[in-house]
Parts: structure tokens; sequence; C-alpha cells
């Protein structure tokens, strides 16, 4: 969203993926180690279960940096993973501009992942939109544990499309490849800005 | 949904002078435009001692809710959203396909007089945001000075210590 009055440029990022995958670590990790110009980092608001498993989402707002004039607020989003609450991951994605596909790397999670992947592409279509119009990355989690799939194989399974996005191996829970997945996102989606704003000065 | 429009001065002064009105005519406290998606677009009133941001999102969150809500009991409209507090009610409202209006009131005002002075708002907004989506939209964004190939300077993680 662009806001020419008030120089802002506003910016929805959703991770996205299955259960227990580490979507909400990921924003945990973000809101701890995130170095901000003047404390423009705003609160981590997490609507979660006694047992903290996301129930509607978690929400953290951000002021990056300013580009040109315009203040740029990302708003980072997880949705509940759990295959039961797809109402809730739907309403999460309204006005999405980026997705963060954050994969649990276990062997024994891949058909969940590809799952949730298919899940992710049928409430996109319910919303009219289309992943190949949205920028995304893919994260590949838990490579810290001991029984993790081979990150080509995995590639093999989610990131075998027309086009190939950047995919990154995460150990979110040490802060390892959440920041280089963030930045990916925030490149693809200043791109699309710039390739827009290109198109409308032709 | 169509993404929401590039909003120049006018438009946000305009719905402001609307949101004003409100504050002015129904005596409440807060006003917010939001889009769906969760973000604030503008804000009148006392909201100081709020965090409007999140509001934002929450509201935004809980008006989309109340739509899946609707469609459970087989009912296409909700087109509001009321909760009554002891100290401050809260009310959104849609606006358009893309924004919602919030209002946080003291609790001893009624809801009723709020929602007939929203009524009126909620129109001239409306009514803004058609004329900035009809607007030729000649006034994009230039980022081309940025430096893609390193984007590392969006986020940084503080150093350890």
């Amino acid at each position: 969203m662009i806001n020419q009055a008030s120089k802002e440029l506003q910016v929805k990022i959703v991770y996205y993926g299955p259960a227990l995958g580490g979507k909400t670590t990921n924003l945990v990790q973000v809101h701890d180690h995130v170095q901000t110009a003047n404390g423009q980092k705003g609160k981590l608001v997490s609507l979660a279960t006694s047992s903290d498993r996301t129930l509607f989402f978690d929400f953290l707002p951000i002021e990056a940096m300013a580009i040109k004039g315009f203040k740029t607020k990302f708003q980072l989003y997880t949705v509940p993973g759990q295959v039961i609450y797809n109402t809730t991951r739907q309403l999460v994605l309204r006005g999405v501009d980026g997705i963060v596909f954050v994969a649990d790397s276990q062997y024994e999670k891949m058909e969940e992942n590809v799952k949730s992947f298919q899940n992710l592409e049928e409430n996109l279509r319910s919303l009219n939109l289309d992943l190949r119009d949205i920028p995304y990355v893919v994260q590949y989690n838990k490579r810290d544990l001991p029984n993790v799939a081979p990150v080509e194989y995995m590639e093999f399974l989610l990131n075998n499309r027309e086009v190939q996005v950047p995919s990154f191996t995460a150990s979110a829970n040490k802060c390892e490849g959440v920041f280089e997945t963030l930045n990916m996102i925030t490149r693809l989606l200043l791109n699309k800005y710039v390739n827009e704003a290109n198109r409308k000065a032709a | 949904m169509s993404p929401l429009p590039e909003l120049i001065e006018e438009d946000i002064s305009e719905v402001e002078r609307a949101m004003q009105e409100l504050l002015l005519k129904s005596d409440a406290n807060v006003a917010l435009l939001l889009d769906k998606g969760g973000f604030l677009i503008t804000k009148c009133g006392n909201y100081q001692k709020f965090d409007t941001v999140t509001l934002a999102a929450l509201a935004a969150a809980s008006f989309a809710a109340t739509q899946g809500i609707a469609s459970l009991v087989c009912e296409n409209n909700f087109s509001s959203v009321y909760q009554q507090g002891e100290e401050n009610s809260m009310l959104v409202l849609n606006v358009d396909d893309n924004c919602l209006l919030t209002v946080v009131f003291s609790a001893n005002i009624s809801v009723g007089a709020v929602k007939y002075f929203a009524g009126t708002s909620v129109k001239q907004i409306a009514k803004q945001m058609k004329r900035a989506r009809t607007r030729a939209p000649q006034a994009g964004l230039d980022l081309s000075l940025l430096n893609m190939a390193d984007p590392t300077s969006v986020f940084r993680k503080k150093r350890a210590g």
C-alpha cells in the first residue's frame, strides 16, 4: 500500500507452512534480534493457545528504512499451521504482498510440507490471487535436527515450479537463516515495486 | 479484491475531514481508517494512548473473522462489528471493498448515535476512495536508486554482546 500523503509504503509478509514448522519462531527471532534505526520496532502480538500453538496469527510491525523519503513499514504475520484452521489462514492471507514458506526439514514432515504448500495455492486461488504473481521464498527450517531430508530432495518437492524461487536453510531457534530469508523476500518485494513503477513511467 | 488505490494528500485530508466530523458529532474518542489487510491508513482523535498499528491489524482480522462467521450462518452481509466494553466500546464498519472504519468511544455513548453519524462518514470516505481509484495513477513510487543487489541494509541482525 502506498500512501503519498504520509509518505509511507506498507508491506505485508505472511509466513506460511505446516504446523510446528517454526513460523512463530522466525518472528520471535526477528523481533529479538532486529536492529532498527530508532527503535521503530513494534510489539510482537501473538494470538496463541495456552500451549503456544498459534490460534489466529502472530503479528509484528517493523519500520525498516526510508527509501527516497518513503517510510517502509513491514508487517510480518504468521498463520496457524494446523489443518483445521484453514479459514483463519485465508483471512490472514488477505492483502498479502509477499510470502515466506517455512518447511520442516524432518523426513517424516515431507507429506505435511507438500500438503501445506498445496493448501497455500488453493487459498490464494480462493482470494483470486496466483502464486506466480506474488513474490515468495522457501525456508528449509530445523536443519539442526538429526533426521533432516537433503536440501535437493526438498527443492524437488517444494521448489519445482516454472520459476524456481530463492530458498534458504535455517535453524530458526538459533536465528540461523532467519534474516537471510527476510532480506530476500524484502528484496523480491522491492524489485516488484520498482518494476511496477517503471512500467507506469513507460 | 482490487488493491488499495494510491492515496495522495487530497484523499487523506478529505477522509480526515469526514472522520473529524464524526468524532465531533458523536463525541467518540478515536477514528481509524484501515485497509482490510490490516494496515492503518490514517487516524484522528485522542489516539495517543492506543497502539494504533496493532489495533488496526487486530480490528481488520476481527472484522474478517466476523465475515467468516456470517457465511456460516447463511448471511452474506455483516456490515459492522460492535464490541461493548465497560469504559470504551468499539465499532468497526465496512467502507468499501478495501477499507474499514474503526471508532473507539466511551461506553456511556449510545452505539446507535455513533452508527448513525458514522453512516454519513462512511459514504464520504467511500466516495473519496472511489475518486482515488479512478484518478490516473501517474505518481508511482520510484525506487530505482535503491541497490537491489544488496538488500542487507534493509534488515540487520544486532551484533551479539
